[in-house]
């Protein structure tokens, strides 16, 4: 009997995994703004790069070391 | 054109290691992206090599300390060493594991008759009911859980350190081992501490998909879900064993 009971549970929570597991997480958990910022420092690089918001834009001139003599 | 030689040699940021990112970022195709799919599937193919080692470890029990050695020191080259070659060390650690957990089993059995079905239902049953919990948003990870949950983690494998080093010098810390009340509240807390870091693992998931990481990093995902999972079962059986004592 014991090994019938949680052999099913074992089966069951399987099933549970393999179809929940797929399916995306709620909103209620996704959509906030307290959540996890997994790898921060890679994702906040790329960020900037398709925002461009972190790069500054203009023209780069040439250093002059004679001029500063 | 000697104007703008540095934006020609390394892009529109002048940080080498900047543009490396951004190279690394945009070269893997949508096709090479992590999904949710992608990682319940290699969880599920870790499973049953492990299922599979564990097999091998019950029939011979002489596999248990090798699988150990061998599977522990897979998990650090992993975390360590090559997360990116997580699809070819985590199988080997899944199966070896499985090995050690299947020896464990036998010796459990051996006192305890049926305690190691208990102690996979329970994994399992945790392991859904979880899941179910975080994808419904009732438990929501946030900074402060992880912070909470890391430190006590690595408090439980410090104090677990401690104790096996003690041991070498014929002592140890009791309480943890001992079938008492204080005991077994310290094997419910560690399961605890145990099940709460797969909710944590399942938000890596979530949140790798969602950020399409590299393709590599579902079998990363997976790896750690198992790590989690053997740790688990582990202290489950721990649980179940000093509550059988008594």
């Amino acid at each position: 009997m014991n090994a019938v009971f949680f052999g099913i549970l074992t089966i069951l929570s399987l099933f549970i995994f393999m179809n929940l597991g797929k399916i995306k997480a709620s909103k209620k958990q996704m959509d906030r703004d307290d959540r996890i910022n997994w790898g921060s420092k890679r994702r906040s690089n790329v960020q900037q790069n398709r925002d461009g918001s972190k790069i500054i834009e203009g023209s780069a001139e040439e250093v002059d070391d004679s001029a500063q003599k | 054109m000697s104007k703008h030689s540095a934006l020609n040699t390394f892009g529109r940021s002048g940080n080498p290691a900047f543009t490396r990112n951004f190279e690394n970022a945009e070269t893997f195709s949508q096709t090479e992206r992590m999904t949710l799919d992608g990682a319940v599937n290699k969880t599920a193919i870790l499973l049953a090599l492990c299922f599979g080692g564990a097999f091998a470890g019950w029939n011979v029990p002489a596999l248990m300390v090798p699988g150990a050695i061998i599977g522990f020191v897979l998990a650090l080259v992993t975390i360590f060493r090559s997360p990116a070659k997580a699809g070819s060390t985590a199988p080997f650690y899944a199966a070896f594991q499985g090995m050690a957990l299947g020896g464990i089993t036998v010796f459990a059995e051996m006192q305890y008759p049926g305690i190691g079905i208990q102690a996979i239902g329970l994994t399992f049953g945790i392991l859904a009911s979880l899941l179910f919990c975080y994808k419904s948003g009732i438990i929501k990870p946030t900074e402060n859980f992880r912070l909470m949950i890391f430190s006590a983690t690595m408090g439980i494998a410090l104090l677990y350190f401690v104790s096996f080093i003690m041991s070498f010098f014929g002592s140890g810390i009791g309480f943890i081992h001992s079938n008492g009340l204080f005991g077994i509240g310290f094997s419910v807390f560690v399961v605890g501490i145990a099940a709460l870091n797969l909710v944590l693992d399942f938000d890596f998931i979530e949140d790798g998909a969602d950020k399409g990481l590299p393709k590599y990093m579902e079998w990363y995902g997976a790896f750690s879900l198992m790590v989690t999972l053997v740790w688990l079962y582990l202290e489950i059986l721990r649980l179940l064993m000093k509550l059988r004592s008594r």
